[in-house]
């Protein structure tokens, strides 16, 4: 198992798209935070819970992870790789698994590499200006802790669509248009039949949950939950689908 | 060593295997031969566990492909040249493979060398010849140093210097006792290589024999060339023999000895009498009806 993380990892760090994930969360990171301490007023700069909630930067690698674990899998068949792939390690299951792994390791870097970046601008913002640093609490730690736990259910829950899907197109697209799209659309309609409370269970309202920022929808654990009950079940549909497969 | 017992696979309305059995036997290399479409891909690939076969199974070295520890040591195949990415370098390609077998990456040098591409190993396989993709599938094939190879079509996109050192090639392999099954759809890639052959065509065994079987179970005509031949052509038609006449001599449907005798008994002289043996892409084309796609 350590032989095919390891392989998983190198497979990542051996084509460009690599560097690609990294300058992306570089770039957002660094200027998102810029962006927000520019817009904010000398006043709001100095409150504390303000400088806390400048670390959900972090949530670009969130973005970047859903990405990176449906790429995982789906350029796999995209370029049929696949097939050496399987003739490695022909339990199928233990593939999926490996790059389940590969990827929240990849994903906790891509949320500390956000960090260090949105760290270094606000630091470097708070001093020209003249501000005192007040987040450097305990508080400021844990919601840093919530960002990269939701990080890490954004790249799981990409490996699991990924998995399902298996055509790298469908599955980014097909991403987006259900986050964007079709969630929207299904809150409507659960809120015309008098459901609202279902759609808080709806994938991404829980994955929102699970932020640790907003109040409105599920408790923070229940988030959590709720969220890692959708990665299993798509998973095990996909990891089942992928068993069935005939790698031609 | 490879047994495919009974092997049926469908896909949508196209039977492509349809109870087919055949085994590979230890240290030979078997040409595993057919018309493009005659099911030999989706064969290789149920031995390989990639496919799953509707009935029937294959075993490798005693198991399914699936239950093989380390499989990469035991068993290497070459499937389609495109399946790898192309924005990476050859040589990641192959330290990709040999990191999930456990493989260290001198192995990867060994086997670059091996196939004669470590001066293009740097580069992305995005700009390879479809030839420089068939040697990095090779490579691929021999990181594990495995003891069976299993080869889909490995001359397609070689020129003629390639398919002459993909040939040598194999036959150093078998040398050291390796089993190579080796698909192809031209049989002169293959006839001067291979030990036995597998004939398929439809989903169906052929025949399964040696070289040598296969050319002698071929009824050639008998070539018999004499100063008179519309003469001896009056003598065979009496009998119900055809013969063709070009150049002065005379291809005729009967055995040597048959010839001989009736010529004898009405006189006439004969200059040369022997058998024209067909060549195995003959005795193929007759086997798969006539139908390759060159």
């Amino acid at each position: 198992m350590i032989d095919l993380l390891r392989s998983e990892l190198l497979k990542v760090r051996t084509t460009r798209g690599w560097w690609g994930y990294l300058a992306v969360i570089v770039l957002l990171a660094g200027l998102g935070t810029a962006a927000d301490l520019g817009s904010t007023s000398e006043e709001q700069l100095a409150e504390p819970e303000y400088q806390r909630g400048l670390v959900e930067g972090i949530g670009v690698a969130a973005l970047l992870g859903i990405v990176l674990g449906i790429t995982i899998i789906t350029s796999e068949f995209r370029h049929g790789t696949i097939t050496p792939t399987l003739l490695t390690e022909p339990r199928r299951e233990r593939v999926v698994g490996a790059k389940a792994v590969a990827a929240l390791l990849l994903a906790v870097v891509f949320a500390l590499v956000a960090l260090a970046i949105l760290s270094a601008v606000a630091v470097t913002w708070l001093s020209i200006v003249g501000e005192a640093i007040h987040a450097t609490d305990g508080q400021v730690v844990r919601r840093a802790a919530q960002m990269l736990l939701f990080a890490l259910l954004w790249a799981l829950l990409g490996v699991a669509i990924g998995t399902l899907v298996q055509s790298q197109v469908v599955a980014l697209v097909g991403t987006l248009i259900w986050l964007f799209l079709a969630e929207t659309i299904l809150i409507g309609v659960l809120g015309l039949l008098d459901l609202d409370g279902l759609a808080d269970y709806l994938p991404f309202q829980a994955l929102d949950s699970a932020d640790g920022t907003t109040d409105d929808l599920l408790p923070y654990w229940a988030g959590v939950g709720v969220s890692l009950g959708w990665i299993a079940v798509i998973g095990a549909a996909g990891t089942e689908r992928l068993r069935r497969r005939d790698i031609t | 060593m490879i047994e495919v017992e009974n092997l049926s696979k469908r896909f949508g309305k196209t039977q492509a295997v349809a109870g087919l059995s055949f085994r590979v036997e230890p240290g030979t290399i078997t040409g595993f031969l057919g018309p493009n479409g005659a099911g030999k891909s989706t064969t290789l690939r149920s031995i390989l566990d990639l496919v799953h076969p509707d009935a029937g199974r294959a075993v490798v070295l005693g198991v399914p492909y699936r239950r093989l520890d380390r499989p990469l040591h035991r068993v290497g195949a070459v499937l389609e040249a495109s399946e790898v990415h192309p924005g990476r370098s050859g040589r990641n390609h192959l330290r990709v493979l040999a990191a999930a077998a456990g493989l260290p990456r001198s192995r990867v040098e060994e086997v670059l060398a091996l196939v004669e591409l470590s001066a293009s190993a740097k580069r992305r396989v995005r700009g390879y010849s479809l030839g420089m993709r068939q040697r990095l599938g090779l490579a691929a094939a021999l990181l594990g140093d495995p003891e069976v190879l299993v080869l889909d079509e490995p001359a397609n996109g070689l020129d003629p210097a390639g398919i002459r050192w993909l040939r040598d090639l194999l036959r150093s392999l078998a040398t050291e006792g390796r089993t190579i099954l080796i698909s192809s759809h031209v049989l002169a890639e293959v006839a001067q290589t291979v030990d036995r052959v597998v004939i398929i065509h439809r989903g169906r065994l052929v025949q399964q024999a040696t070289v040598a079987e296969v050319l002698a179970g071929a009824q050639g005509a008998t070539r018999v060339r004499t100063p008179d031949p519309a003469r001896l052509r009056e003598v065979l038609a009496t009998e119900g023999i055809d013969g063709d006449e070009a150049g002065g001599v005379l291809l005729v449907d009967a055995p040597p000895e048959r010839v001989g005798e009736l010529a004898a008994a009405n006189g006439v002289v004969l200059h040369e009498l022997g058998v024209e043996r067909a060549t195995l892409e003959e005795v193929f084309l007759e086997l798969t009806g006539g139908e390759t796609t060159e």
